[in-house]
């Protein structure tokens, strides 16, 4: 059952909405009067507990985040970010995805903050994210000279990667053990972060802008054959380096499933050799 | 038309997970917040299925918004069928309120006005879950802080209502009963006396944050006198229904919500008592 735009129930939630929001004045006229409440302090106790309950959420999802801006710089930003960007999703948990860009805009100069904020939305995410078992490193071990040429690697599906141009990782860590965090340093070079769940437990570290892009790579489709001869013919690269990456990310539990895959000119679609 | 009482039962929240995986604890049955484990994978589910395997768990949703005056939500309606499936839960239970309408969700328990436009979408919006999770679901009376105008009958003429023409079950909040008499200026047993006791399936037990002129429902204190003499009351309108403690904040350890549910089965026994010696 819906109701026409003409119900009066669909009129009142309106308002009382527009009201949380501030997209419109006060619906006084539609609140019964009387008792030791007065109108507009009844409705306050909405429009105070909307915000409240909101901030409380970005603080728990942007743990980290909170704790370096601290509470008060932290309680302002969340506030003037909920005027801005209201929920529009079922789910709490979805809530706060804009806040690190946000963020980078409010402080352009401290862009760590938003770092710090991104890599607090990616571990969230990793949290509750789909289910995924990692294979074993040993299953290497059962895999034919042929079985090297075409394979390529599906990873768990809470992998992320995001550009790393500061310190945060360090900033990060600092505040987890509840130091005081080192002072924000901007990077040499160019990194990224990359985020997974491992178990229950979500995982980050560092990737160089070589890993990232061996990473990426295989992400995308890439054969691992085609991987090695690439790193190969890189001057940037160690010898053995993508058999060095692959044991990492093994071991690190980043890996799902190997899969068969036809070539770059090759089409269709890629059949699971190795998944447990 | 109820099903048979489970016991006496508390919220499961994170915090207490670890005990429960640890030894057996003295509670009969658990609730659980829906929308924490409609969530793709990871800690929360892994949770659930291990305690699920010693525990019958009741599902209570905040985000059905039964009373939007717009169509239900059907994703979310999926999702929560899914959920059901899953954990194949004691009931399933949401709030007689709406959370927002027109793409937004204010995340809180809005109040609704009581008026016959409002009884009518209720109904149907009920009518329609029940017939996509097959059985009854169990609608919970909201702690409130202002009344429309637009509202020509009772909150409890209202749910009554709501459970009579939709044939479902209610979820009695004591609390929220308590805090909306004082903000509102009514007697919490007056409005126990309306409703049906035949459809009272569980009560809800928590505490709340006084703030001189109003009280808020926050559950973070224990369950203070006041709400006890209305869960005593409920006891002896009701009998023997499902009874457990919600808290969300400043989360005690489990043994001190455990001894709190001790002083709800007490109450029960003990009025229950009285009930035989009477008859």
């Amino acid at each position: 059952m819906s109701a026409s735009d003409t119900s009066a129930l669909i009129q009142l939630q309106k308002r009382f909405q527009d009201y949380l929001l501030e997209t419109a004045p006060g619906m006084d006229s539609q609140v019964k009067p009387g008792g030791r409440i007065p109108v507009d302090k009844r409705l306050g106790i909405y429009h105070n507990a909307y915000r409240v309950r909101l901030v409380d959420n970005l603080r728990d999802t942007f743990e980290k985040t909170w704790a370096y801006l601290g509470d008060d710089t932290f309680e302002q930003c969340a506030r003037a970010f909920i005027e801005i960007h209201p929920p529009v999703h079922r789910s709490l948990r979805d809530y706060g995805a804009a806040l690190p860009g946000w963020l980078e805009r409010q402080f352009p100069r401290d862009a760590d903050v938003a770092e710090l904020a991104q890599m607090d939305w990616l571990l969230r995410q990793a949290f509750d994210g789909e289910d995924a078992e990692a294979l074993p490193l040993e299953i290497l071990a059962e895999l034919g000279a042929e079985d090297w040429e075409t394979i390529g690697l599906e990873f768990v599906p809470t992998l992320s990667m995001t550009p790393l141009r500061w310190n945060t990782p360090a900033i990060w860590h600092a505040l987890d053990k509840g130091l005081p965090p080192p002072e924000s340093q901007a990077l040499l070079d160019q990194a990224w972060l990359l985020v997974w769940r491992r178990g229950w437990q979500p995982h980050f570290r560092s990737l160089d802008a070589v890993e990232h892009l061996a990473l990426g790579r295989l992400v995308d489709g890439m054969r691992f054959a085609d991987l090695c001869q690439a790193l190969a013919d890189a001057p940037e690269a160690a010898p053995d380096q993508a058999a060095h990456y692959l044991r990492t990310w093994m071991t690190d539990g980043l890996v799902r499933r190997l899969v068969k895959r036809a070539g770059n000119d090759g089409s269709g679609n890629p059949s699971s050799i190795q998944e447990r | 038309m109820k099903k048979a009482s489970p016991g006496f039962g508390l919220g499961l929240r994170p915090d207490h997970y670890a005990d429960f995986l640890a030894a057996p604890q003295r509670v009969d049955w658990l609730e659980l917040i829906s929308e924490n484990y409609m969530v793709p994978g990871g800690k929360p589910l892994a949770m659930l299925d291990a305690i699920r395997a010693d525990y019958p768990v009741a599902l209570h949703g905040v985000s059905l918004s039964i009373g939007s005056a717009e169509p239900l939500d059907r994703a979310y309606l999926a999702q929560l069928k899914q959920l059901s499936r899953r954990v194949e839960p004691l009931w399933v239970s949401d709030h007689l309120c709406w959370t927002g309408v027109a793409g937004r969700n204010s995340h809180d328990l809005l109040p609704l006005p009581y008026s016959e436009e409002a009884l009518r979408l209720v109904v149907a919006h009920v009518k329609q879950v029940q017939d996509v999770l097959g059985e009854r679901i169990l609608i919970e009376n909201v702690s409130s802080y202002l009344e429309f105008t637009d509202s020509t009958m009772s909150e409890w003429e209202f749910l009554t209502e709501v459970a009579q023409q939709a044939d479902c079950l209610l979820l009695l909040d004591v609390n929220n009963v308590y805090v909306s008499s004082v903000n509102h200026g009514f007697d919490p047993l007056e409005y126990l006396r309306h409703l049906p006791p035949e459809r009272i399936q569980q009560i809800h037990l928590a505490g709340h944050s006084d703030h001189g002129d109003y009280i808020v429902d926050t559950h973070d204190h224990p369950v203070c006198e006041a709400v006890w003499a209305v869960y005593r009351e409920a006891c002896v309108r009701f009998g023997d229904v499902a009874a457990m403690i919600e808290r969300d904040d400043n989360i005690p350890p489990l043994a001190d919500l455990i001894a709190e549910l001790d002083q709800a089965r007490a109450m029960a026994s003990e009025v229950a008592r009285m009930s035989r010696a009477v008859a």
